[in-house]
């Protein structure tokens, strides 16, 4: 079943345009220069009930100006987009009471009080029925292991408590659709990786709709089977996150151990790294048999392997490039 | 001569920020506009009841509320963006890349920030002056200009004294904006001299809080009606104040260090 | 209803306990707000004793007990500021309002009515400190203070209309200070907070009465100070009610335009 369909969804804003320095600085008084620049460029994909999805771009790419149409806080300029059968933008209550969404480093709970008493106010809001709520509620409070710290003023938890608790105040209503805009911003990483198994956890119990932003490649990797990467507001991938490197890596990296230390290899290919006697090569793909045979009959090689890039490698090559032409 | 040398290079940084948002300057233009003319509205409603107010006629009054304008207006240019941005170094623990400096750190905390455009107040306040000096120009000659002067000075030393010292309150309590709030009201009642409150009221605003000698003091300069002994004691009040903020500035200063340690 | 009624008891609740919390930031505020009712005072009762005991049928006793009233309609009109709509804008609030499927207009009166209730104990001690500094002359009727308990939460809702329809203009520029400061203005001499309008000219008299202002303001005054005759005691509530329902119908639309707005060009 298809929770999410975006049809050529678009996002055009205009934005003044100004030179550094006082000169460029006074002219602009007089006229104003406007550009107009497409922050989502036509994409379009689908998502279906229960996947977990992750949203990769770079910082600008358009990716939190997807996320907030499809939780109805833009209008899209074009296109359209549906999530559970309503349009988003028109913020019917139906819509609302099914979907949330979790952005990082931002507060949606009172800064003064308990999270406790935050939640009540969710249940009074979302007009959940006691019962049902305060059942929701402790089950996620165990699942994320906060126990007590729901009790204290928000404002005197640390950053990740402070993430954790924020996540349960947005899943009370028990939502369809759930959008994190990089939720595990500036956390430590056993704090990132406690909250990655929430959301495992949470999609596999209750079968949610997961779409997710992150600078982590390691939450994507642990979350997302289906990666969409988006660059400049266009659609450059949809589709398995193993399928991305054998799509986009255009090289593979050698390591090879020698038995003593060998001569300078940049003949070779591209030294990335060397760690005493092992040395790292970025080698074109074509031309991995090629060097590799070289590297086996030119020196004394004690071991060899080749592998793929690791994957944020081939995003950052991906949007190198792309950056570039 | 230092400390003049670091407070135009940070006017400079400050006003070639600002320039480039010149509708704030008409935004303010509108808004002193606007202060202005519910401040005369005020004046003609109180002297179409009476001739004097507390022993002050109109021109003299206009003179007060200029003053109380210019003060307004340096405090805001000045004194207060400062403050305000010490008070936030403290509770966000980044006071630390202001001490690493090396320039005498009071000096430094006290002229990071300038305001260009809230200059504007300072203007009005000078013309509202100057129409008032026409309107007395009887009475006015040059030794009120330079008694004028000498308590203005003394009145803004006073009042920047009176922030630090109370800003540096904001290495004991680090909550100190709403204090802030406070000296808004307070300053706000050196519309009226203050010689027209009751008594506690009067030492209150002369004493507590230095908005007798910041404003009434100048005006009365401008009227003719200030004494000697009067400018005498607001001088020597100003040196105290400066000498004892300075202390305790310093004073504070080693219990931040102590803390963060 | 039973929902929105749950929710505005949370709601209240949660903004009594947390500004009881502070406590003391509350208390500098209030007592900073006290000087500006004081200068209007001492400057009143001087003009009255020089002008042989009264102006605009008020003496230097009926001034202080207006005065001192004032300082609590006042408090009661501090309501969600329109220079605030820019911060929530740029901090992103405004998102979590709109994903909320409750309207963020329901939010705001519960919130800031809830800090009333902690305003008004707060406000008691400053009542007795002021009551004794400059002696009101006040005697009110059962009646009277019947309709100023209700009259100010009237103002209450009043000025929160009114100020959420000028927040809106946050929406489609952010050069907003000199438009407030006129707002501002107006109503500082139209709503009977600079002085009471009897001491106004008659034509500004004239022209506050086709204003709401004076609804949010001198109204809830005059019920427990002056000396109000019973209609006109009553039929200032139907006076709110109107201005409520006016005021808040205009509030509710611009504020579908402004999420429009808010929408197309994104925060």
């Amino acid at each position: 079943m298809t929770v999410i369909r975006v049809d050529k969804l678009s996002k055009s804003y205009f934005v003044p345009e100004r030179e550094a320095g006082l000169s460029a600085a006074l002219k602009s008084l007089v006229r104003r220069k406007t550009r107009e620049v497409k922050a989502v460029d036509a994409i379009s994909f689908e998502i279906g009930a229960g996947e977990i999805v992750g949203f990769l771009g770079p910082n600008g790419a358009g990716k939190t100006t997807t996320l907030k149409m499809l939780s109805g806080l833009l209008y899209p300029t074009g296109g359209a987009a549906h999530v559970l059968g309503f349009v988003p933008e028109k913020r019917e209550r139906g819509f609302l009471t099914q979907v949330t969404l979790v952005m990082g480093n931002r507060n949606q709970l009172q800064w003064d009080i308990p999270a406790l008493d935050s939640y009540d106010l969710q249940r009074a809001i979302y007009g959940l029925d006691p019962a049902g709520y305060r059942r929701t509620r402790d089950e996620l409070i165990e699942l994320m292991q906060v126990g007590d710290l729901v009790r204290k003023p928000v404002r005197n938890l640390s950053l990740g408590e402070r993430m954790k608790v924020e996540f349960i105040g947005a899943l009370l209503h028990n939502p369809k659709v759930i959008f994190l805009d990089e939720p595990t911003l500036g956390l430590d990483v056993t704090m990132q990786r406690r909250l990655r198994e929430f959301v495992a956890g949470y999609n596999a119990r209750t079968g949610a709709t997961v779409l997710l932003t992150s600078h982590y490649m390691a939450d994507v990797e642990a979350l997302c089977k289906r990666v969409i990467v988006i660059h400049n507001g266009t659609l450059l991938y949809d589709g398995d996150l193993t399928g991305l490197g054998a799509r986009f890596a255009a090289y593979k990296t050698i390591s090879a151990s020698f038995d003593q230390a060998p001569p300078a290899l940049d003949g070779y290919g591209e030294v990335m790294s060397t760690d005493g006697l092992r040395v790292t090569l970025r080698v074109p793909k074509a031309e991995t048999s090629r060097v590799t045979a070289r590297l086996l009959t030119d020196l004394a090689v004690v071991d060899l392997t080749v592998e793929d890039p690791p994957i944020d490698d081939v995003i950052e090559k991906v949007f190198n490039s792309q950056a570039v032409g | 001569m230092n400390v003049i040398r670091l407070w135009l290079n940070f006017v400079r940084v400050g006003v070639l920020g600002e320039i480039q948002y010149r509708v704030n300057f008409l935004v303010q233009l509108l808004q002193s506009a606007i202060a202005l003319a519910t401040a005369l509205i005020v004046l003609a409603l109180i002297f179409s009841y009476t001739q004097t107010l507390g022993g002050w006629t109109g021109p003299e009054l206009l003179a007060l509320m200029g003053v109380h304008t210019l003060v307004g207006g340096l405090i805001h240019m000045s004194i207060q963006p400062n403050m305000e941005r010490l008070m936030q170094d403290v509770q966000n623990g980044t006071l630390d890349y202001a001490l690493i400096k090396p320039a005498d750190s009071q000096a430094l905390v006290s002229v990071r920030e300038f305001r260009l455009w809230q200059g504007v107040d300072v203007i009005v306040g000078a013309l509202v002056i100057g129409y008032a000096v026409y309107q007395l120009r009887e009475i006015f000659g040059w030794q009120q200009a330079l008694a004028f002067a000498a308590a203005l000075g003394c009145g803004a030393a006073m009042i920047y004294a009176f922030w630090l010292i109370l800003t540096t309150g904001a290495f004991w309590f680090v909550r100190m904006e709403n204090l802030l709030e406070l000296w808004q009201g307070l300053y706000s009642a050196g519309r009226a001299p203050v010689g027209i409150y009751p008594d506690w009221l009067k030492y209150g605003l002369t004493f507590l809080v230095p908005v007798a000698f910041a404003v009434t003091v100048p005006a009365e300069a401008v009227t003719g009606r200030l004494t000697l002994e009067t400018l005498a004691g607001a001088i020597a009040l100003a040196a105290a104040l400066l000498v004892g903020a300075r202390w305790f500035w310093f004073f504070g200063l080693r219990r931040y260090s102590g803390a963060s340690a | 209803m039973r929902n929105l009624l749950d929710f505005y008891l949370g709601q209240m609740r949660i903004a009594a306990v947390t500004q009881l919390q502070y406590r003391a930031a509350n208390y500098f505020y209030m007592i900073g707000m006290v000087a500006e009712p004081v200068v209007y005072l001492v400057v009143w009762s001087t003009i009255a004793a020089a002008q042989g005991g009264s102006v605009g049928g008020y003496t230097a006793g009926g001034f202080a007990a207006y005065y001192i009233v004032w300082t609590l309609v006042r408090n009661m009109n501090i309501v969600f500021t329109p220079y605030g709509w820019e911060w929530r804008i740029r901090e992103g609030q405004l998102s979590g309002m709109l994903l909320r499927p409750i309207h963020p207009l329901h939010g705001d009166i519960a919130y800031f009515a809830g800090w009333k209730v902690a305003v008004i104990i707060l406000w008691l001690p400053i009542a007795a400190v002021l009551a004794l500094a400059f002696r009101p002359e006040i005697n009110p009727t059962w009646q009277e203070v019947v309709v100023f308990f209700i009259a100010i939460w009237g103002a209450y809702l009043i000025r929160t209309m009114l100020l959420w329809l000028l927040g809106m203009i946050t929406f489609w520029t952010t050069r907003v200070g000199a438009l407030f400061e006129l707002y501002f203005a107006a109503e500082l001499l139209l709503s009977g907070r600079l002085v009471p309008m009897s001491v106004m000219p008659p034509w500004v008299q004239e022209l506050s009465a086709w204003m709401p202002f004076r609804w949010a303001f001198q109204y809830p005054i005059e019920a427990l100070v002056g000396d109000l005759p019973t209609d006109q005691l009553w039929l200032g509530l139907g006076m709110q009610a109107l201005w409520i329902v006016l005021a808040g119908g205009a509030a509710l639309f611009a504020w579908r335009w402004a999420v429009k707005q808010y929408s197309a060009v994104g925060g």
